[in-house]
């Protein structure tokens, strides 16, 4: 798991399922279907990630899919950089 | 006796008496009384408590526990057409005292005799608060709709604030007893079990359709009401033929069904009310009552029974895991209404408004009528809003949803907490469980789950996300999750305590 994967999921995880340790959350869990991140985590989740990866997020670009799983986020994450 | 005008009930009871003194009108606790004992009874008991010198436009207040004392002394108020009120025997004195003030009651009598033991404990409980209160405190007494042919008055079992006195009349009851006698074929010689307590609606058909139709009342000792060997050889020894009671009794029997292979040939319909029937239960009916019709009977105090459905196929495997509430009773009608007051068309979900020919004229209290009691289109008669919610299937059939009081708004979606909590539930190392509506200030309404697992179970947030998943809509996915191990705390009746959690959960938001 890179650095960044394991920053978004440690952020997931102690935001959103303290509970949990970071290993038990797969890259491929769905976190919108399963409840973790509602529309008020996402604020939260979008101020984290421009202040953590120092990007610019533009909410009119952000689709549900966007932050549907830890791999499709740090896709967003990525393509927000390369694009920025 | 008193030469006043008796009640339906009262009189179809005097004829029995008259002409069959030696049949069994009641077992308890092994003995039978006989219809021409338990009359002497009640004459007894209007003589004992000077019945003649009360007012005759003002109720009696009934403490009663069960015992054929209490039934005694109700006929004798029965017989007299005096109206009584019947609260829980579970009830705090000071509840009590405030019931028996709103209704106005001009004494409060309990049972004498020695089979009541209790009965002296009982009076010192009320007499003391009754005696300076009854009169300084205000009274809601007559009804509304006028005191005329009001009989019993039985409470509500509200979890919040004081019980409602709900007002049955004469007219109501004859025709609900009739209704029952004929549905369950209880006449002559047909032994009925009483499980619930005496101030339960459910005795207007166990206790008193029976002794207006000369069958026998098989009285369950309240006291005994969880002993399964108790309940197995009392059903098996008195060959009983009527069986109605919540689902905690026939869990019970279940098991003693597994324990000794004990069946109950005699009994030839099961009725089950109340609450929930877990499918689970409902599929070992057939194996218990193996020669019974099997219903599930829904009503509350306010409209008595009002919808009925037969289980047909049980022993072939024909478990509905969502219990169908079934049809309406014969003059009965029955509504589903949106949450704007229009009648939901088709499928959908919507709250049952029921109109039936055994409800009351509305609660002693008028003030509270407006919140229940409604007018729909089209229909002259006020119909009465269960607080139900049903969803209405393709093929018409009606299952219940959860409790209108449990539906709250989360982002302008109507989520039923109650359906949150059952699909949780469902997790086999889930204990017990609280949903909640949380406010949050940026949110407005969040979700929130408490949930109690089982000591040695791995279970975590995740785990129980991904079981919910298949079950819940996205709406329905509690925002928050926390898993304890300690118990959640408890309502007095033992139910979780959903604003005690919430206030806690409330104090804690940062």
């Amino acid at each position: 798991m890179d650095d960044e994967t394991a920053k978004i999921k440690g952020f997931i995880v102690e935001e959103f399922m303290p509970d949990i340790s970071v290993d038990e959350l797969e890259s491929d869990f769905d976190l919108l279907t399963g409840g973790v991140v509602d529309s008020l985590g996402l604020l939260k989740f979008v101020a984290w990630m421009e202040d953590e990866f120092d990007i610019t997020i533009d909410e009119s670009e952000l689709g549900p899919d966007s932050f549907r799983t830890v791999t499709a986020i740090k896709e967003f994450v990525d393509n927000a950089r390369a694009g920025g | 006796m008193s030469t006043e005008a008796v009640t339906s009930l009262a009189a179809h009871f005097a004829a029995h008496a008259e002409r069959a003194p030696d049949a069994p009108a009641l077992i308890w606790d092994g003995q039978a009384t006989s219809y021409g004992e338990l009359r002497s009874m009640a004459e007894s008991a209007f003589i004992e408590h000077d019945l003649a010198s009360l007012p005759a436009d003002r109720p009696i207040g009934i403490r009663a526990k069960k015992s054929p004392e209490a039934i005694a002394l109700i006929l004798a108020c029965l017989q007299s057409g005096r109206p009584f009120l019947l609260p829980s025997i579970e009830l705090a004195a000071d509840t009590l005292a405030k019931l028996f003030a709103q209704a106005g009651v001009s004494t409060v009598l309990s049972p004498t005799g020695p089979r009541s033991d209790s009965a002296a404990s009982l009076r010192a409980l009320v007499d003391a608060p009754q005696t300076e209160s009854i009169d300084a405190r205000p009274s809601e007494w007559p009804p509304a709709g006028g005191a005329e042919g009001v009989t019993f008055m039985l409470t509500t079992s509200g979890s919040t604030g004081l019980p409602k006195i709900v007002p049955l009349r004469e007219e109501g009851i004859d025709a609900f007893t009739d209704w029952a006698a004929n549905q369950f074929g209880i006449g002559a010689g047909t032994v009925v079990a009483n499980y619930a307590p005496l101030n339960f609606d459910l005795c207007l058909l166990d206790i008193w359709t029976t002794l207006k139709h000369r069958g026998t009342v098989l009285m369950v000792d309240q006291d005994r009401a969880t002993q399964s060997p108790y309940l197995s050889a009392l059903i098996n020894d008195n060959g009983v033929n009527v069986l109605q009671a919540v689902p905690m009794l026939y869990r019970l029997l279940i098991d003693v069904n597994r324990a000794g292979g004990d069946t109950f040939p005699t009994v030839r319909h099961v009725i089950t009310t109340g609450d929930k029937m877990p499918a689970t239960s409902l599929a070992e009916l057939p194996t218990l009552f193996p020669g019974a019709r099997c219903y599930n009977v829904y009503g509350c105090t306010e409209t008595n029974d009002s919808l009925m459905h037969e289980f047909l196929g049980l022993a072939d495997g024909n478990v509905p895991s969502n219990i169908p509430v079934g049809q309406p009773l014969p003059g009965v009608t029955a509504r589903v209404q949106n949450e704007d007051g229009t009648p939901l068309e088709g499928t959908g979900t919507g709250e049952l408004l029921v109109w039936t020919p055994f409800q009351t004229h509305g609660y002693l209290k008028a003030e509270l009528n407006a919140e229940r009691f409604t007018a729909v289109d089209g229909e002259e008669r006020p119909f009465y809003r269960t607080g139900d919610i049903v969803r209405r299937h393709d093929d018409g059939t009606l299952t219940l949803e959860g409790r209108a009081d449990f539906y709250v708004k989360v982002r302008g979606v109507r989520v039923s907490t109650q359906v949150v909590e059952q699909a949780i539930q469902e997790h086999p190392e889930v204990v017990e469980v609280g949903v909640m509506a949380i406010e949050d200030e940026l949110a407005g309404k969040r979700l929130c789950a408490v949930v109690r697992k089982e000591p040695d179970s791995t279970l975590n947030s995740l785990k129980l996300r991904q079981h919910c998943m298949t079950r819940l809509a996205r709406t329905e996915m509690p925002s928050k999750i926390t898993i304890v191990t300690e118990p959640l705390p408890k309502t007095s009746t033992g139910k979780v305590d959903r604003k005690a959690i919430t206030a806690e959960l409330e104090r804690t938001h940062s």
